[in-house]
C-alpha cells in the first residue's frame, strides 16, 4: 500500500484526518498477505510524481526523486502494489516500474476492489427499469450511439 | 552590491525575518526530502532563501517545480516551519504563461471547457455511452448504463480526464462497483472535471470557481456524496 501524500499527509495537516486505515482495510479484505513498506503513513516518501510533476517536462527529476519510492517498494518483495491516486499509479506503473526493474503488478484501490468481485446480474425488472430511464437519458442527451462519426 | 531590505510586507512569499531565527538550520527537512541537492537546493536552503530576502531568486528557480508538494518537510520540521505553504506560495509568484508545463492551460482549459483536456460534450457523453454500453452487452452487467445528471443521485462522480481521453476502459473499474452495490450515483454532463490543477500551478482564484462547480452540482442535483477521482 502506497500513502498518496494528498490523501495521507496532508489531508491530515489540512482536515486533522488522514485515510490511512481506510485503504489498508480494503485492501486486506481483497488481498491475503499484506505487507507494510518502511517507513510509511506520515512519514512515507512521495511516488516523485506529486504537485503535478507527472505533467511537467522534468522527467530526469521525477525519476531521480522516486527512487526512494523504488527503494521502498522493492524492499516489500511484494508482487503487487496498490496506489490509490491517479497521479501515484501512473508513476509507479509507467515510469518507476521500468526505470528500477521493480517488475511489480500496480493497481488503484478501486481497481483492485473491481477485481475482486464476484458480480451477481440484476434481475429481469431491474434490468428493464434501467433501460428504460437509460434510454429517457439518450433521449433527452441526444446520444445515438448508431450514429457514424 | 546593494543592501537587501528584509520585513515581513515586503517578502512576496510573506515569510517574516524572524523565520531566521526559527528555523534551526538543523537539515530534518533536507534529509528526508529525495530532491534534495537537485540544483544545489533543498528545502532548507528555500527556507534561507525566503527568510534572508532572496524571495524572487527562489521564485525563478525550478526548485518549487521539481518539489512535488509532498509535505515531508514541513511535517518533520521540529520548529513548525510552514516550508510547504511557502513553496506552493513561491509557485502562485511565478508569471503565469512561465508555470511549467500543461498544467497552467489545463487549468485555463478547464475554466473555459469544463475539462482539463477540451473534450466537448458531445463526445463524452458518446463516449459514456459507448464504454457502458460494452459492459451492458458483453461483459456481464446487463441493465448498466452511466446515470447522467441524474437528480437526487446519491453520489455525484467526477472524471479524471486522462480517463475519457487516453484510458477510457479504466472508468470500469468504478462502474462495475457501482453496478455490484446497486448504488444510486451521477455523473454531470458539464463541467465534469475532478482534477483541479490550480492546487499544482498556484492558481487560489481558478482552484475556487473550479472547486465552486462542483458544489453546483451538489446543490443542483441535489447529491449527499461526493466522489473525486480518486
Amino acid at each position: 500500500m502506497h500513502d498518496p501524500c494528498n490523501y495521507g499527509r496532508k489531508s491530515f495537516k489540512t482536515f486533522g484526518d488522514g485515510y490511512f486505515e481506510e485503504p489498508r482495510w480494503i485492501t486486506q479484505q481483497c488481498c491475503e498477505n499484506y505487507v507494510e513498506m518502511y517507513p510509511t503513513k506520515m512519514n512515507n516518501f512521495c511516488c516523485g510524481a506529486g504537485g503535478g510533476a507527472w505533467a511537467m517536462p522534468y522527467e530526469q527529476e521525477r525519476i531521480v526523486y522516486g527512487r526512494e519510492k523504488a527503494r521502498q517498494i522493492k524492499d516489500t518483495g511484494a508482487k503487487m502494489v496498490v496506489a490509490p491516486c491517479h497521479n501515484c499509479r501512473d508513476q509507479i506503473m509507467k515510469s518507476l516500474n521500468k526505470e528500477y526493474d521493480l517488475g511489480i503488478e500496480v493497481k488503484y484501490l478501486w481497481e483492485l476492489v473491481s477485481d475482486s468481485l464476484i458480480v451477481e446480474p440484476w434481475n429481469e425488472e431491474e434490468i428493464k427499469k434501467a433501460n428504460e430511464l437509460r434510454d429517457a437519458q439518450y433521449e433527452r442527451d441526444d446520444v445515438d450511439l448508431d450514429k457514424e462519426w | 552590491m546593494e543592501a537587501l531590505v528584509i520585513d515581513r510586507k515586503q517578502s512576496k512569499l510573506r515569510v517574516a525575518p524572524e523565520w531566521a531565527d526559527v528555523c534551526f538550520t538543523c537539515g530534518t527537512c533536507a534529509g528526508g526530502c529525495p530532491i534534495t541537492g537537485v540544483d544545489g537546493l533543498d528545502p532548507r536552503k528555500a527556507v534561507r532563501m525566503a527568510a534572508l530576502g532572496l524571495d524572487q531568486e527562489l521564485v525563478d528557480s525550478r526548485f518549487p517545480w521539481i518539489c512535488t508538494l509532498c509535505g515531508r518537510c514541513e511535517y518533520a520540521c521540529p520548529q513548525g516551519v510552514e516550508i510547504l505553504k511557502m513553496l506552493r506560495k513561491a509557485r502562485s509568484l511565478r508569471e503565469r504563461d512561465k508555470v511549467p508545463g500543461p498544467i497552467h492551460k489545463g487549468v485555463v482549459m478547464d475554466l473555459e471547457r469544463g475539462n482539463n483536456l477540451g473534450i466537448p460534450k458531445e463526445d463524452f457523453l458518446f463516449l459514456l455511452a459507448d464504454v457502458a454500453k460494452e459492459m451492458d452487452e458483453d461483459e456481464g452487467f446487463p441493465g448498466f448504463y452511466v446515470p447522467v445528471d441524474k437528480k437526487g443521485a446519491n453520489i455525484l462522480v467526477t472524471i479524471n480526464s486522462k480517463e475519457p481521453f487516453g484510458e477510457p476502459d479504466d472508468m470500469k473499474f468504478w462502474w462495475r462497483i457501482f453496478y455490484a452495490a446497486k448504488e444510486d450515483w451521477t455523473v454531470p454532463s458539464e463541467n465534469w472535471e475532478g482534477v483541479n490543477w490550480g492546487l499544482f500551478s498556484g492558481d487560489d482564484e481558478s482552484m475556487k470557481t473550479l472547486v465552486g462547480r462542483i458544489v453546483e452540482h451538489l446543490e443542483r442535483l441535489e447529491c449527499k456524496t461526493l466522489l473525486l477521482p480518486e
